[in-house]
């Protein structure tokens, strides 16, 4: 079976990457068990893409997510992003390298039950001190409207539906500004419309904003969305693929 | 910090059937320490005014004779012999100085000198044996708390008058105003009119002592250039121990403290706090036990919380603080409720636990109660509690709870 490499336009590449993973593996081991998980990984991702990642369950897309999120130690390789070689760094520098540009959203929402759809999207600048209270508030009060729940500002996470906590989840990701959103199975949990309508919002906030996301996913129409697919099979890249049908050059860097 | 505080207040409040009986519990805690505290420095301060209210915490006695050493008359040879010399009579010779040297200290409320011996006193045919003691009427009520004890006439002693105890006073088929002859073992001799009878329900006491008026006992006890002993009455029974020693070294006396004149009442005090400190310190430890596991089981319950909060970038530090804030609201709030209900319980206790003669029967003191201390140290046992979770809960690993 052929490799495909798809490199993005030119325009696009032209940037230096945001992320670059160079041969990076993961086994597990438990007792004199190794298990592979992902076997020399490499990619790029560019400021402002909108890349879908692509394979089947147990394919290591989660491990790999997990490791670029900093809360996971590869087992050989490097990752840079910003700059910065994340493989490196130490515990301390990883999570506050985490809190000021990488967003999370899971397929589900780990919104905080105890608080309200404001707080929850505060979270993540005030109690870091990124931003005070009030700046903080103006940011989340953006984010919430710009997902559509102006509305339901003071409501309790648990007061709200499916969807709107996943959107709160959104907004959640962007409230740092962060440089890369990691998106794992994010309408996983959802119904048809609602996963219809985080998907377009997500879609929406890449063109506008110009922030890069990294989607995990299984649904052949959200990777439609995309600009590029990397298919991940059996721990390693199998493809990646430039989606001719999405404009290419998206928001500036 | 704050936003610590936030997060630990609200998942305070968003469990608030487990938060108010972990509150409840460090309570109970505070409230057994408090109880406990009232009861056992109730009972010790009871106990000690009950034995000190009626005995001297100071007494200057004769130094004891010392034994003497003969030596060898060749020079060479030591030969010791340890010969009491009882030729003396034991009395302190210059007593005034000795009062004045006494009365000087700040410590010193009261420095009374008493003369004491023994005698016989005789009505007829009847002849009882009695100690005697002679003191200035006016300070009699230092010496002996006999007032209280009168059954019959008064406590006035002029130089004509003896106070005896009830059951001399049967023994001898005598009554208030009657006249008696005192004799002492040196000799001398009175005629005395009874101007009191005690009943003290001390059987030796009762048969056995008498009080004289100190001039007249002086003179009876031919104790005219020093009296038997002074007995001092301080502000502060603390003092007593190192005072006393104080004074021996400035009178060159023999100088006893209550404390060595009461030592099994002192150990039995002391026995007591132990055992009062031992229920204190489990109650503690209760507390400790009851929030740790609590929070604990708050830890298990929040780690998908905790999990996305590591995600978001909060560092451990700050998960720490979450759950150690926590340990302090529910060791300041447990302690506000046990402290002022033991205050409430104790204050019950005393006024309703009284017998029919309106003595109590629990001499708990509800201003002892320690609550200072039940406080702080509630506070901290409980802070100390939620370590462990803390410790507990910043070791989640986010990828593990955010995969549950």
């Amino acid at each position: 079976m052929t490799t495909t490499i798809e490199k993005p336009t030119e325009k696009v590449a032209e940037r230096a990457p945001l992320l670059s993973v160079a041969g990076l593996t993961k086994n597990y081991v438990i007792g004199d068990l190794v298990t592979p998980v992902l076997k020399g990984i490499d990619f790029d991702i560019y400021p402002g893409e909108f890349v879908a990642m692509l394979g089947p369950s147990g394919s290591g897309k989660s491990t790999l997510l997990s490791i670029l999120g900093t809360l996971l130690k590869p087992t050989a390789g490097h990752f840079f992003m910003l700059g910065n070689d994340l493989t490196e760094a130490d515990e301390r520098e990883l999570t506050k390298f985490r809190n000021r540009n990488i967003g999370f959203v899971f397929q589900y929402h780990h919104l905080l039950p105890d608080f309200t759809a404001l707080e929850n999207v505060m979270f993540p600048a005030v109690a870091s001190k990124l931003m005070d209270d009030v700046e903080a508030e103006v940011r989340a009060t953006m984010l919430l409207n710009r997902v559509g729940l102006g509305h339901r500002l003071n409501y309790r996470a648990t007061k709200l539906s499916g969807g709107q906590k996943q959107r709160v989840a959104l907004a959640r990701a962007l409230m740092n500004n962060p440089a890369l959103v990691l998106a794992d199975e994010p309408t996983g949990n959802l119904d048809r419309e609602s996963a219809h309508q985080v998907m377009e919002l997500l879609a929406e906030i890449n063109a506008e904003s110009g922030t890069t996301f990294l989607i995990s996913t299984h649904d052949p129409e959200i990777a439609k969305r995309c600009q590029r697919k990397i298919t991940i099979i059996d721990g390693k890249v199998d493809s990646i693929e430039t989606n001719p049908t999405v404009k290419q050059d998206v928001a500036a860097a | 910090m704050r936003y610590e505080a936030k997060v630990a207040l609200r998942y305070l409040l968003s469990s608030k059937m487990q938060t108010a009986l972990l509150i409840g519990g460090v309570g109970v805690g505070v409230l057994v320490f408090c109880f406990m505290s009232a009861l056992i420095n109730g009972l010790a301060s009871y106990q000690i005014e009950q034995t000190v209210g009626s005995i001297p915490h100071i007494t200057i006695e004769p130094r004891e004779q010392t034994p003497k050493v003969l030596g060898g008359t060749d020079g060479t040879l030591i030969l010791p012999a340890i010969l009491r010399d009882n030729t003396q009579r034991s009395q302190i010779r210059a007593w005034q100085t000795v009062l004045d040297t006494v009365l000087a200290d700040d410590n010193v409320r009261l420095a009374v000198p008493v003369v004491a011996g023994n005698g016989f006193i005789t009505r007829g045919q009847a002849v009882q044996p009695v100690s005697i003691t002679g003191v200035n009427p006016e300070q009699l009520s230092e010496v002996a708390a006999i007032g209280p004890a009168i059954i019959k006439g008064t406590t006035d002693l002029d130089l004509n008058g003896i106070i005896i105890g009830s059951r001399l006073a049967r023994n001898l088929s005598i009554d208030v105003g009657q006249t008696l002859v005192i004799r002492s073992d040196r000799g001398g001799q009175r005629d005395v009119k009874v101007r009191g009878i005690f009943s003290i329900g001390v059987e030796s006491l009762d048969e056995r002592v008498a009080y004289m008026n100190f001039k007249a006992a002086k003179a009876l006890l031919n104790l005219d250039n020093g009296i038997s002993r002074i007995e001092i009455k301080l502000k502060d029974l603390d003092v007593a121990p190192a005072l006393s020693a104080s004074f021996a070294v400035s009178t060159g006396l023999k100088v006893t403290s209550w404390v060595e004149k009461n030592k099994r009442l002192f150990d039995a005090i002391q026995g007591q706090g132990s055992t009062g400190s031992l229920i204190k310190f489990f109650s503690i430890v209760t507390i400790i036990i009851g929030v740790s596991s609590a929070l604990l089981l708050t830890t298990v319950r929040r780690k998908s919380e905790i999990g996305i909060m590591r995600s978001m970038g909060m560092t451990k530090g700050f998960i720490n603080r979450v759950f150690v804030i926590q340990g302090v609201l529910i060791g300041l709030l447990g302690a506000a409720v046990g402290s002022s209900g033991a205050f409430a319980f104790t204050t019950l206790v005393m006024q309703l636990a009284v017998r029919a003669d309106g003595s109590r029967v629990f001499p708990i003191d509800p201003s002892q109660g320690a609550y200072v201390a039940g406080i702080m140290l509630a506070t901290v046992a409980s802070t100390v509690a939620a370590i462990l979770p803390a410790r507990a809960a910043s070791r989640v690993d986010p990828l593990e709870a955010i995969s549950q």
